[in-house]
């Protein structure tokens, strides 16, 4: 067995785990919350994406897409600024989002969340169609990721912006870490991933702590989206197949686990890159085939995945 | 049968001879491809059935019923040219693969419920494009397959394409009809009622002697049948499979007009269908124009299915939980509490 192959594969899937990670983590965050799977998670991000991609190009109406994006003001931004323009848009677009039509339907079956957040899915892969056009549009890379723009361990090369990405990630978790341990928001959305009656009961007011959590996921998904555009190319369908392999590690480290998602999206994202490149059957294609039948064993044998709660259903 | 029909509402009556005068019109009035379009129409009705059938009276969330309807087609392709089948026998073996297709989800939707069921048929409608490109002995891979038999009218018809157009038209009606015909009586049999009761409470209905596994399997094998089955009559209607009629939207929009149409209810898919097309028709006469700002951008979004069903299932969830026919039933509980 090659094993500078092996671990140049296994570094070039750590970038793709980074993006699944994250995504994941949006997941999590709103599943361990309200316990509603946001299968909308992907798109929203797509659309902070493009976002991005306006800040970018600045005052090039040809390519900055019609609508709405019409409105913003364009002023070309460098890569770090429009990111961060981009993630706090996106904070804004899912605070909005839980304050409009989550929230309503906090009493609501089951039912009614899964058909908004497939509405929303829907209308929103559909204005970016609309607005920017179903052509995939190039994204600068937010490190370094030319040829030769790497370390060499043991023969593979590492590039900088597998590197560089996992820094990013891991500074925004010790920011997430302290904003949940440190400050008094946290505490309160803590409480309410807990347990939502009681944390009403000694004041907190769930609503408005909810709709904080679900900036800071639309956040989380906003950087996914920014990692991936580089690698994919920004178009609307963009975050789809992301949302599979993200779902999927959300599953398999447990849904309501922000540690699982970070574990599962390494794990995901190793198997997506390993997995064809040792079972010569399957190939690029069907590469998503043994993280969908593994999510699915997953959620038969053990719902609650690596790190998740068990549920305890009432007969 | 006869209490069934009795059973039937003014209202409805009046709607069904509405549809059905407006359906025998139909060829009379109409081109070759207008003929085509509107019998596509029609066949649309049963995969919103279907995912009425897993959804609505078998409580399972579908969002992936495109690829039944996906797998129905290939399949009926794959039959009718590969073994050079009958038609009629191609088509039943694209409904049973599409159903066998069903029972393999079926089985994990066994113990994986509600919202986890949801996420997964999701990621199988995502994953369905992609995975669809690797087989094309089945699809055709990326640019699709032509089917080289075709389903022309028998010979004292005459040749026309015309009279091929209104016999395909005629064929598909029969089909949805008797299909139509079938479900009613099941959800109204002792099959559908423990649909029902697996939906509503499924320790209760294990209680009362319900078979969860084979109720639950066979459910979603007559759901994912129905999908199929309008898969088969859509490549009976186009003789071409492609792997671009079955993206995530499509089967979005077949689950979002089983909703909006109203879940529980073999009345609302057709309502549903009906919803879909007048909103097309709207839509497209609306994109056309120009002059008005702001407002055209919002008019060419109306053209765009996913768009219109995206806010429909929004706004429906809010405004009528039941969807379209449940709009009445809604009205009475009110005014009985």
């Amino acid at each position: 067995m090659d094993y500078v192959l092996l671990l140049q594969r296994i570094f070039d899937a750590l970038f793709n785990s980074a993006i699944y990670s994250s995504l994941a983590l949006a997941l999590v965050i709103i599943f361990r919350a309200t316990g509603l799977l946001n299968f909308a998670q992907g798109e929203m991000a797509t659309f902070s994406g493009y976002i991005a991609f306006v800040f970018l190009v600045g005052p090039q109406p040809r390519l900055k897409g019609g609508g709405l994006a019409g409105l913003i003001p364009g002023v070309p931004l460098s890569v770090p600024l429009a990111v961060m323009g981009a993630v706090l848009a996106g904070m804004a677009v899912g605070a909005a989002t839980e304050r409009v039509l989550i929230r309503p339907l906090r009493n609501a079956p089951e039912l009614s969340l899964v058909n908004v957040s497939i509405g929303l899915l829907l209308v929103i892969n559909s204005l970016m169609a609309q607005w920017w056009g179903t052509g995939p549009r190039v994204f600068p890379a937010l490190f370094p990721a030319g040829a030769g723009q790497n370390f060499n361990i043991f023969g593979a090369r590492l590039r900088y912006s597998t590197i560089g990405v996992w820094a990013l990630l891991f500074v925004v978790l010790v920011c997430l870490i302290l904003l949940l341990k440190k400050t008094r928001i946290g505490l309160a959305f803590r409480a309410v991933s807990i347990n939502q009656t009681n944390s009403e009961l000694v004041g907190i007011p769930v609503g408005r702590v909810l709709m904080y959590g679900w900036a800071l996921a639309a956040g989380f998904g906003a950087l996914a989206a920014c990692i991936c555009a580089n690698s994919v190319l920004l178009e609307p369908n963009m975050m789809l197949r992301v949302l599979v392999y993200a779902f999927a590690a959300a599953t398999l480290g447990g849904l309501d686990s922000p540690k699982g998602a970070l574990v599962g999206g390494v794990i995901v994202g190793l198997s997506q890159t390993l997995i064809p490149a040792y079972v010569p059957f399957i190939g690029f294609e069907l590469s998503v085939l043994p993280v969908l039948i593994a999510m699915t064993v997953v959620l038969l044998v053990r719902p609650a995945g690596l790190y998740g709660t068990k549920r305890i259903e009432r007969v | 049968m006869m209490r069934a029909i009795s059973r039937i509402k003014p209202l409805q009556g009046v709607a069904v001879s509405l549809i059905a005068a407006w359906l025998v019109c139909l060829p009379f009035v109409s081109t070759t491809t207008e003929l085509r379009q509107h019998t596509q129409v029609i066949i649309a009705v049963l995969a919103v059935l279907g995912v009425n059938i897993a959804t609505g009276y078998g409580g399972m969330i579908s969002l992936g019923h495109g690829v039944f309807v996906g797998v129905g087609a290939f399949a009926t392709g794959y039959f009718v040219d590969g073994f050079s089948l009958p038609w009629l026998l191609a088509i039943s073996m694209g409904i049973v693969t599409a159903s066998l297709a069903g029972a393999l989800v079926g089985i994990p939707a066994l113990r994986i419920k509600g919202i986890h069921l949801a996420l997964l048929t999701l990621c199988m409608a995502i994953v369905f494009q992609p995975l669809s490109k690797r087989f094309p002995a089945f699809t055709g891979g990326v640019s699709g397959k032509a089917i080289e038999a075709r389903f022309e009218a028998p010979s004292w018809l005459g040749d026309s394409r015309m009279a091929s157009a209104v016999y395909r038209y005629v064929f598909c009606i029969l089909v949805v009809l008797f299909a139509l015909g079938l479900t009613w009586n099941l959800v109204n049999s002792r099959a559908g009622r423990a649909m029902r009761a697996l939906r509503d409470n499924d320790t209760a209905a294990a209680i009362y002697g319900i078979n969860l596994v084979h109720a639950r399997v066979v459910t979603f094998s007559i759901s994912a049948g129905l999908a199929g089955l309008a898969g088969a009559l859509q490549v009976v209607l186009v003789p071409y499979v492609s792997q671009d009629n079955y993206t995530v939207q499509e089967s979005l929009v077949i689950y979002a007009t089983a909703v909006i149409g109203g879940l529980g209810s073999i009345w609302g898919s057709v309502l549903g269908v009906i919803a879909r097309t007048g909103f097309g028709a709207l839509g497209e006469r609306l994109s056309g124009m120009e002059g008005f700002g702001f407002v055209s951008e919002f008019f060419e979004l109306l053209d765009e299915q996913a768009f219109v069903f995206g806010v429909g299932l929004i706004a429906l969830t809010f405004v009528f939980p039941r969807g379209l026919a449940g709009i009445r039933r809604k009205n009475r509980q009110q005014t009985n509490s």
